[in-house]
């Protein structure tokens, strides 16, 4: 166990590391922007359980029923009723008694008995279902569109909490590129937003050139790297205009070279390097970029990353966003996440740093083989071609967008361990029928394990805005604490 | 209501005398008591032991009365609370105190210890109790607001002024009616809402409209208009202040002249304005053109207002600068580029006097560079970008070509907010908002995305607080701003109010009312009423605001802000409303008003070092420009200028040649689905035939990401490794009659899928005048697999090829190059491309709302992609080649063109030693590459001096 120290030891040897000019300048943490008035005084720091976040996003639509809470299988055969399907694989058991996962998850399974599972998530009813922007939602907290830019989730811890290794920028997201459909629509959450860019992600969409980001350009030595920011200092020192500007301006830029400079020198760097993990550590992960992005985020994790997220990505109609061939489609991505997802939470463990590190995997929404949307507010349907029978392995599976039910699963920064968290129905609709959790409760539950306060907010255009909308949002305290005493029948 | 029980509340009353008891026993023991200290005095103890035994008994009572007041009577809040918690403490504490004291009276000075410990924290509490209490009775400020620096904030001398009028006039006219009504109900905000509002409505009263002041509240009518004293509310602001029905109960008392205002205003009959109540300071809405001061030395008018500024504040004004900064100045703000040092040299040389002036005309009259330079700030202003959210489902449009010809014919301020507010299908993407499928929070509908963006980007006004709510912040409410919504919608809103529907549906309206009526059986004539009432001479504010917003951006802090609160006091109103009324003058003349402000000495001081944030932003006071940064576009114009062109592609490309060749690949598929195209070669074939055999000219044009080899009729054509480089190839002697093959060796680079694409475009000229073309779309084949034998043969067997996949161009931008025209090859303004990782490090904002003001910071993100950016220092080593073979024989020549073109002037004799040392006397590419790097990143570059 770490003590509750960690972010304040590290936030000394940041500033230690740091110019004079810089301590100033990071002390006051200057507002980025001019409307942004400082945050309120009210808001005081709390007795943190974590220090860093780790979000496994499924991005496209992970069909609980699939997955995390399987009902009654139903084996494929010509003919079969869609309406009869609501899992397309058998069961599994887990470490935690009671506790069963579909077919292709018993790595996860295996390390629930350190971790959590919420079985009772409600995404927003939005409508029409754009998957970007559910997305948008679920990382901002806020639905769009906003009338002013929502950070993202990470950009709120990087700006709250600073970098835990001075050189790691605080919020990095891994796997996601932005060039296909919606990619505009993607990176509009995938942003800072008033907060300042300062604070906005640092994107590896390929985590195996993630070394790339943080040395010296291609074809550069050291020494000429070296050679070059001392050029540059040597020639701004003689500079009248450095003198002519304003203390602030000059910080900002002194600070932002020194910085980025110290990470591309830095021995840190390092660590974006999976060339440096033994190699069968490297096989176990690489199940695609998703398994080689939880090994970088794990590495990450054990050096000080803050936020990082690691996406299956989203691009429409592929990974999790299955509009046909969704049983087939399934399983590949249960073969991507699982080992990788389930060897995370191991090494963490076993590098003790699960117990200031929150796991978090998650998804936009779930799905459903009949129901798109949520029972009385069913929306368009968006499934291609689906039969009410079933006469090809291609209308097998989940292909509706479905709102109503879903899971999350949490590990390590305090969360209890083998806890099973709300329930859905067992018959269709599989909606959340227990302890139903919106995204709201989910947000101030990682804040609250950050020791972030539930009112931090800042004046944007003279209104507040706060981490969660009117700073409403409450922890799930139930998911803290200490190990499950009646782990063996919770889920009976 | 509780129950009421008199005697009960006698004893209550009783608390406020009894209380009385215990603090002077207590105290009084406390202090007998450390008289008695080493064993001193101790006669005193019999008569302490008495005061404690009373003190406790008068404290139990005091808490229990104080019990009874509190449920008998209805107080509430949180000091009622503290009081109540700390009183009973005190009183336990006390008896405590006294069973200790009569223990250790028993046992001999075993307890005295702990008795005393005890006693003194009953002290301290009762201390704590009493003073809480106090304020209860006497006000929470009774105390601290005679201390000097407390003094009442709020401004009564109006309120004086406003009574002195008043009284002195026998009959009140109906304007003075207006006066009063809109005071009284500003006092009313003030000083009651926080209770009687719609939202929170104690004892069933609500202040914040008419029907609920006339309807009073539970205990009858608030106000009975000519008679003040049948009337609730003034009988219950006059009574004293410790009366426990005194009004207000939270906050400061009314002063005597509030009073009296409110008294006046009922006995006159309790007048009801139908103007909005002004609570928060606002701007007048109307401009009148101040006098100029008579100032002889100041020619320009500006500066005859800042000198007299000036001397109000004792500050001097300081030499203008030299003409090398100013024409740098004058380039960057008019155009957005650098000078040449050509033209550097001439200006330094010109001896007329007028120069400055001269210079400014023509770069005002360079239509392209003006418009591609100021095209940034109005896209950012008017939310209009060329990509982004909305466009993929269409619920989003540009208004580029209409804001780009608007620039370039250098249209009116008024002709252009006319087209905006009602506009044909070339303006409508200002007031048509981004439009998300599904459902959207009520403040968010694309009507009030309008409401919003008018409001901040035209009139700097914040419509978004109140399109939620009754504003905080601002006078504005919701029923204003829906009123202001339903000009575009269809039929009128129904408000909500923090997205619930509230049942009351608006009233088409203006937020100004004053200035017209915008009311209309149809969209199109509210628009028009819109567009007449927003450009109407009467609306300062529009005038004001863009005023402002172009100072800000020509002397880098606006003379309010921030820019879009224009509610908020200039630092001199007459230099604002001059300048706005002059512009007027000019006939809304954009170009005039950024011609008079560059023009006046004001503009050409010397930058000003402001060191603190605050000193810039809260404490300002105007002593000439503030250093600014390069904007992203200036940054990388900048670059394109002088080191090597960062951009040769354009999202909006004002002299487009319309060719409709596509961007094709190879079609990549995942099961059912396209997925982006995976590393590797792929081949394309595309044969066409010839009727004729007489070719005058056959050339190509091809762009290929990422690389490619070109086969025309089997015969090698060329090859490149560039999108952004567009081959051209003249293949008039490759073809023939009849029978003709182009062949592709295509490859995407990379280890994962990414975009990849051919553009590919043929002109035939026949001899006979005919023209033939042939372009990339989806006729064209391509496979995956290494094809067997001479796969360039017009015979070849395709059957296995695919059908290529037009991959759209939303990862490609339109090369300027992409032409057949003879063209000379230059770079692409940044402000006509598509928002790029590059421009969006160096604070290029995504428009998907409006952006007045840039992030000026520096950040680390930024200082990333400067320092290991492969897009950065690729241009930097193109440029280093480029420039090592132009001078590459002499260095000094080098370094001292470097410094001119990029900094306007010669390197001093230090910095042309470190360069020349730096590079040596043979430079390599990377040095080249890295003094480069070294200029760029320096302040001198990167600010505006």
């Amino acid at each position: 166990m770490k003590d509750n120290n960690k972010t304040i030891n590290s936030r000394r040897d940041f500033i230690k590391k740091m110019t004079a000019a810089s301590i100033a300048a990071s002390a006051t943490t200057i507002p980025v922007a001019s409307f942004l008035s400082s945050c309120s005084p009210e808001v005081k720091k709390m007795a943190a359980s974590a220090d860093s976040v780790i979000l496994l996003w499924m991005a496209g639509g992970m069909a609980h029923t699939e997955t995390f809470d399987p009902k009654k299988y139903a084996p494929f055969e010509k003919g079969l009723e869609t309406n009869s399907v609501l899992s397309t694989f058998p069961k599994h058991p887990t470490a935690v008694d009671g506790l069963e996962f579909s077919e292709g998850l018993q790595s996860i399974g295996g390390v629930m008995d350190k971790g959590a599972i919420i079985r009772s998530y409600k995404a927003a009813d939005l409508g029409f279902i754009l998957h970007t922007r559910h997305q948008f939602h679920w990382h901002t907290c806020y639905e769009p569109p906003q009338s002013v830019q929502a950070p993202h989730i990470g950009a709120w811890i990087a700006k709250e909490l600073g970098p835990a290794n001075p050189v790691i920028p605080p919020f990095i997201a891994i796997g996601q590129r932005f060039t296909m459909g919606e990619a505009e629509e993607l990176k509009a959450f995938h942003s800072a937003g008033f907060l300042g860019s300062e604070y906005g992600p640092f994107l590896i969409p390929d985590p195996s050139e993630g070394l790339d980001s943080v040395r010296p350009p291609e074809g550069m030595s050291l020494k000429r790297f070296e050679a070059r920011y001392k050029l540059y200092k040597e020639l701004s020192n003689k500079s009248e205009v450095m003198a002519q500007a304003s203390d602030y301006q000059r910080e900002s830029l002194m600070r932002s070279m020194e910085q980025s400079y110290r990470l591309l020198n830095s021995p840190e760097a390092k660590v974006f390097d999976l060339s440096q993990e033994p190699k069968e550590k490297y096989d176990t992960y690489n199940t695609g970029r998703f398994g080689l992005g939880c090994l970088l985020a794990k590495r990450l994790a054990q050096s000080g990353g803050r936020f990082i997220s690691v996406s299956t990505e989203y691009e429409p109609f592929l990974g999790w966003d299955t509009h046909a061939n969704g049983h087939t489609r399934v399983k590949q991505m249960k073969a991507l996440i699982d080992k990788p997802v389930a060897q995370l939470i191991k090494d963490l463990d076993e590098s003790g740093h699960l117990d200031r590190t929150l796991v978090i995997l998650a998804s936009e929404f779930s799905r459903d083989a009949i129901m798109e949307g949520r029972p009385g507010e069913e929306v368009r349907d968006q499934a291609r071609r689906q039969p009410d029978k079933i006469e090809h392995i291609r209308h097998y599976g989940m292909h509706r967008h479905f709102t109503d039910g879903g899971s999350i699963l949490m590990w390590g920064g305090g969360i209890k361990k083998g806890l099973v968290y709300g329930k859905t129905a067992d018959e269709r609709p599989c909606v959340s029928i227990e302890k139903p959790v919106v995204i709201d409760q989910v947000h101030q539950s990682v804040y609250h394990a950050l020791g972030i306060d539930s009112q931090t907010h800042y004046n944007v255009e003279s209104r507040p805005f706060y981490t969660t909308p009117d700073g409403k949002g409450k922890p799930i305290l139930d998911l803290f604490g200490k190990e499950m005493k009646s782990t063996k029948n919770n889920n009976a | 209501m509780e129950s009421t029980n008199w005697i009960l509340q006698l004893l209550g009353r009783l608390h406020p005398l009894l209380v009385h008891f215990p603090v002077g026993l207590l105290v009084v023991a406390f202090f007998l008591e450390l008289l008695t200290l080493k064993g001193k005095k101790t006669g005193l103890r019999e008569g302490i032991t008495w005061m404690i035994y009373i003190g406790a008994i008068s404290a139990a009572l005091s808490a229990l009365f104080g019990w009874f007041l509190k449920t008998q009577e209805a107080y509430t809040g949180d000091l009622v609370d503290n009081h109540q918690y700390t009183g009973i403490a005190t009183a336990v504490l006390a008896i405590i105190t006294a069973l200790m004291l009569k223990s250790s009276l028993k046992k001999e000075t075993l307890n005295l210890k702990l008795y005393r410990f005890t006693l003194t924290l009953t002290v301290v509490l009762l201390s704590i109790a009493g003073h809480l209490g106090a304020n209860l009775t006497h006000g929470e400020d009774y105390l601290t607001a005679v201390l000097p620096g407390n003094k009442v904030e709020y401004n009564d001398e109006e309120s004086g002024a406003l009574l002195t009028e008043l009284n002195g006039a026998a009959e009140l006219t109906e304007l003075q009616q207006d006066k009063l009504s809109l005071k009284v109900r500003g006092l009313f905000a003030h000083k009651c809402y926080q209770c009687h509002s719609d939202n929170k409505q104690k004892g069933g009263l609500v202040l914040e409209h008419k029907e609920g002041v006339f309807k009073g509240g539970e205990t009858g009518p608030a106000v009975v208009a000519g008679k003040p004293e049948e009337s609730e509310i003034y009988k219950r602001i006059v009574l004293p202040a410790n009366d426990k029905k005194v009004m207000p109960t939270k906050g400061k008392l009314l002063t005597a002249q509030e009073i009296a205002l409110v008294k006046l205003w009922i006995k006159e009959g309790a007048h009801w304005s139908d103007q909005a109540v002004k609570v928060f300071p606002e701007a007048a809405l109307a401009l009148t053109k101040p006098e100029l001061p008579k100032v002889p030395k100041e020619t320009h008018p500006l500066d005859k207002l800042v000198d007299t500024y000036f001397r109000a504040k004792a500050i001097t004004w300081e030499t203008p600068v030299n003409d090398r900064v100013f024409i740098k100045r004058a380039y960057m703000d008019i155009v957005g580029l650098l000078p040449s040092p050509e033209v550097i040299d001439a200006f330094l040389e010109d001896t007329n006097t007028e120069k400055r002036s001269l210079l400014i005309d023509n770069l005002l009259n360079d239509k392209e560079g003006y418009t591609q330079h100021w095209l940034s700030f109005w896209n950012d202003l008017l939310r209009n970008d060329y990509s982004g959210t909305g466009f993929i489902t269409r619920g989003r449009f540009q208004i580029t070509g209409w804001l780009y010809n608007a620039l370039k014919s250098n249209k009116s301020y008024d002709q252009m907010v006319s087209q905006l507010m009602n506009p044909d299908k070339a303006s409508e993407g200002f007031i048509k908002g981004i439009k998300w499928r599904g459902v959207v929070n009520s403040s968010q509908r694309t009507e009030m995305q309008a409401a919003q963006n008018i409001g901040q980007s035209l009139m700097g006004v914040n419509v978004k607080c109140a399109s939620c709510h009754n504003s905080f912040v601002s006078n504005l409410t919701l029923d204003q701003a829906y009123g202001f919504a339903s000009i575009f919608a269809k039929e009128p809103l129904e408000l909500n109010r923090c997205d619930k529907p509230i049942g009351k549906i608006a009233k088409v309206n203006f937020l100004y009312p004053e200035l017209g009526s915008v009311e209309g059986e149809t969209l199109k004539e509210r628009l028009l009423k819109l567009s007449e009432v927003m450009t109407n001479k009467a609306n300062g504010r529009l005038y004001r605001t863009i005023a402002n917003r172009i100072w800000e951006r020509l002397i880098g802090r606006g003379i309010i802000e921030p820019v879009d609160e224009m509610d908020n006091t200039p630092w001199n109103a007459d230099v604002l409303d001059w300048l706005a009324a002059d512009f007027i003058d000019s006939g809304t003349d954009l170009k005039h008003l950024i011609k008079r402000i560059m023009t006046s000495k004001a503009y050409q001081l010397p930058t000003v070092n402001y060191k603190t944030e605050d000193a810039l932003k809260k404490d300002y006071v105007f002593k000439g420009p503030v250093l600014r940064r390069l904007s992203a576009e200036q940054f990388s114009d900048a670059i394109s200028q002088v080191i090597a062109p960062v951009y040769v592609a354009v999202a909006y490309n004002p002299n487009e040649e319309k060719m409709p060749a596509k961007r094709i690949w190879h079609h990549q598929k995942d099961l059912t689905n396209t997925v982006l195209p995976l590393p590797g070669k792929r081949y394309f074939r595309k044969t066409f035939q010839l009727k004729k055999d007489a070719i005058k000219d056959a050339s190509v044009l091809i762009s290929v990401d990422d690389s490619y080899k070109l086969y025309i009729n089997e015969m090698p054509v060329g090859e490149g490794h560039n999108w952004t480089e567009v081959g051209k190839y003249d293949v008039t002697q490759l073809l023939t009659k009849g029978n003709n093959t182009i062949a592709v060796e295509g490859t995407n680079e990379g280890k994962i899928g990414n975009p990849a694409s051919i553009l590919f475009a043929m002109r035939i000229q026949h001899k006979d005048g005919q023209i033939e073309n042939l372009y990339s779309d989806e006729t064209w084949k391509s496979t995956a697999h290494t094809p067997k034998g001479n796969w360039m043969r017009f015979n070849y067997d395709t059957k296995r090829w695919k059908k290529v996949k037009n991959y759209g161009n939303r990862n490609w931008a339109k090369l300027l190059d992409f032409t057949f025209k003879s063209h000379e090859k230059t770079f692409a303004r940044a402000s006509l491309v598509k928002q790029h990782a590059f421009l969006k490090a160096l604070g290029r904002p995504n428009r998907e709302i409006v952006v007045s003001k840039r992030e000026e910071q520096a950040t680390l993100l930024q200082a990333l992609e400067l320092t290991n950016g492969a897009f950065f220092n690729g241009i930097l080593k193109q440029g280093a080649e480029q420039w090592l073979h132009t001078y590459g024989h002499d260095t000094e020549v080098l370094v001292d063109t470097l410094y001119q073109k990029l900094l306007g002037r010669h390197p001093s004799s230090d910095e042309q030693k470190i360069l020349i040392g730096a590079l040596g006397r043979e430079p390599s590419t990377a040095q080249v590459q890295d003094v480069f790097w070294s200029l760029l990143i320096s302040p001198e570059f990167q600010f505006i001096n």
